[in-house]
């Protein structure tokens, strides 16, 4: 038997329109890519 | 594949040979990245889009500048009924690579139609406030929420997840499975769907049995077999197989049937309107004749109201008319005073026929008795009735005529008097008293002819009047004596006593009243003598 309660906190409230500048600007984060090239600079500059 | 560091194209080689940088875990993650990629659209292919979003987002969090797994993972988004989240990640896409972007497309294709944009915000709202319900406690407000939610956007996952909770929730164990199996046709490996289908299905089974699951299970087969599901473009179609048309007999009875239902249909619902609407108008147009009719009888009574005063107006006109034309019209006394003139002019010595046709003419209210003409009154005609002409000329030959012709109905009445001709004389001494008032001659002879013919009465009130009113005249005297001898009843008692005419002995049943008649000759002439004697005291 599942629990409601666990269940419906998987839920989360789908975003609106109004939303969508805030979900673009959480969408454009560092990807493995950026931490390399942070590596790499941080390597030639020691 | 170009380099991370200073953006050279790279060869086979495990560094740049530009900067020299190291590439071999930038290879490693970009390969990786990739193949989240083709995982990702390997599920989209299938259907599986929760799958897939999961191998895009790990593919972005590789390689975030994947332009293609950033679209495609819009268009998984937008599948599943989230515009929103697409639409970010079409616009980040965009930004990334600003030329030659499908993402243009797509969000041009849903630019284009904002009613379906703004749809899709509509029914995100929904769910966001069914979500909300459903924390709350209020259930049956998020199941309707939901219901609403899921027929404007009909491809939105996470509703048919919530909706079948809700539904697992409350033990609708059949409808949460509908739901879910419906959710299962957009994302077809949904692990959470898949989880409460389970759940669904052991309630159905822990409460029905598993008889009742397999039935459903087969129905739920056999609907799936008995269709074709194809998506065109975001929509996806279900049509079923064997939908081939019906032929033959079962045709006509089919369009018997649907006849059947149509006259029934207008039957129950159309004619009853029409016979509402048809009434309403009757009604209307009736009040409208009605109105007219009243404003109509209205005109006609107006206009019988004038006819009647037409009418009356018409009969007094008429009415006039015969005044001035009848026998007693206006017209005849012109031809009266005419044929006057006209006997007048040819017969200078008629002048009792001339005077006979004047006296038809109403000069004054006159009474047939002569003998209450006054002296004093002058019969003269009315300047309101006759014309100053006609006036003149009645007088010019009244005056010429009247004298001479009182003149002759005296001398004629004297004679007829001699000859014992009373009732004559009486008729032609009146005329002559008529013309003439003033004739004291005329008066006494006419008082002796009634006493000669019996009437006392009017004897008395001849002689009366000469004594009162012609004291001195040459009859007065005679007229006194006869008064105080009561000679005007005289000969009427010796008519009475020695008459043995048969006129007499008729008129005897009437003696009482000829004795009335003496008696009040007697006062009569009582009363003028005394008036006479009073008069004559006062003038001396």
């Amino acid at each position: 038997m599942i629990d409601f309660e666990e269940e419906l906190k998987k839920f989360h409230p789908s975003p609106e329109v109004e939303d969508a500048e805030t979900q673009i600007r959480a969408l454009d984060v560092t990807d493995m890519v950026d931490l390399i090239v942070h590596l790499e600079e941080r390597n030639i500059t020691q | 594949m170009r380099c991370f560091n200073c953006g050279a194209e790279l060869t086979s080689n495990t560094f740049c040979t530009n900067c020299g940088a190291d590439i071999r875990e930038y290879r490693r993650i970009i390969w990786t990245s990739n193949q989240y990629y083709n995982d990702g659209l390997t599920k989209a292919r299938v259907r599986d889009l929760s799958g897939a979003v999961i191998s895009l987002r790990a593919c972005l969090k590789l390689n975030r500048t994947n332009i293609e797994a950033r679209n495609l993972l819009g268009l998984v988004y937008f599948e599943m009924g989230e515009a929103v989240s697409a639409f970010s990640e079409w616009v980040v896409s965009k930004s990334m690579k600003p030329d030659k972007n499908i993402a243009d497309d797509f969000m041009e294709t849903i630019r284009s139609n904002p009613t379906r944009l703004d749809t899709i915000n509509q029914s995100i709202k929904k769910y966001n406030q069914a979500l909300l319900y459903a924390r709350q406690g209020s259930l049956d407000l998020a199941v309707i929420q939901l219901k609403k939610v899921l027929q404007m956007n009909p491809n939105l996952v996470v509703a048919y997840e919530l909706l079948g909770l809700l539904y697992l929730q409350s033990e609708e164990f059949t409808r949460a499975r509908r739901i879910l199996l419906q959710a299962l046709r957009i994302d077809r490996n949904n692990t959470r769907v898949l989880y409460y289908l389970q759940e669904a299905e052991e309630g159905i089974s822990a409460r029905y049995g598993d008889d009742q699951l397999a039935k459903q299970k087969k129905q739920g087969s056999r609907a799936s077999s008995d269709a074709i599901t194809y998506t065109s473009g975001n929509e996806t179609i279900i049509q079923p197989v064997n939908s081939g048309e019906k032929r033959g007999s079962s045709v006509l009875l089919n369009i018997a049937i649907g006849a059947l239902i149509g006259a029934g249909l207008i039957f129950f619902l159309v004619l009853p309107s029409r016979v509402r609407k048809a009434s309403a108008e009757m009604n209307t147009q009736l009040k409208e004749v009605s109105d007219e009719l009243t404003v109509k009888n209205a005109d006609i009574e107006e206009q019988n109201k004038t006819i009647e005063a037409l009418q009356a107006e018409n009969n007094e006109l008429k009415g006039s008319l015969g005044d001035l034309a009848g026998s007693s019209g206006m017209a005849e006394r012109y031809d009266f005073l005419a044929e006057a003139a006209l006997n007048y002019m040819r017969n200078p010595d008629d002048v009792t026929g001339t005077e006979a046709l004047l006296g038809r003419i109403p000069v004054g209210e006159v009474s047939a008795n002569s003998l209450s003409i006054s002296l004093n009154s002058v019969q003269t005609l009315d300047p309101s009735i006759y014309s100053q002409a006609f006036i003149n000329l009645y007088n010019y030959i009244d005056n010429d005529v009247a004298s001479r012709a009182a003149r002759t109905y005296i001398d004629s009445g004297k004679e007829k008097l001699e000859n014992n001709d009373y009732q004559g004389a009486v008729e032609d001494l009146l005329k002559a008293t008529e013309i003439n008032p003033a004739s004291d001659e005329a008066w006494y002879y006419l008082a002796e002819s009634y006493k000669e013919s019996g009437d006392s009465v009017h004897a008395t009130q001849a002689y009366s009047r000469i004594v009162n009113e012609m004291g001195d005249s040459e009859y007065a005297e005679k007229a006194r004596s006869n008064l105080s001898n009561g000679a005007a009843t005289e000969n009427t008692d010796d008519n009475n006593n020695g008459g043995d005419t048969a006129e007499q002995i008729q008129e005897g049943n009437a003696a009482g009243n000829e004795q009335d008649e003496d008696a009040i000759a007697q006062a009569l002439a009582l009363q003028a003598l005394e008036t006479a004697n009073a008069g004559a005291a006062g003038t001396e």
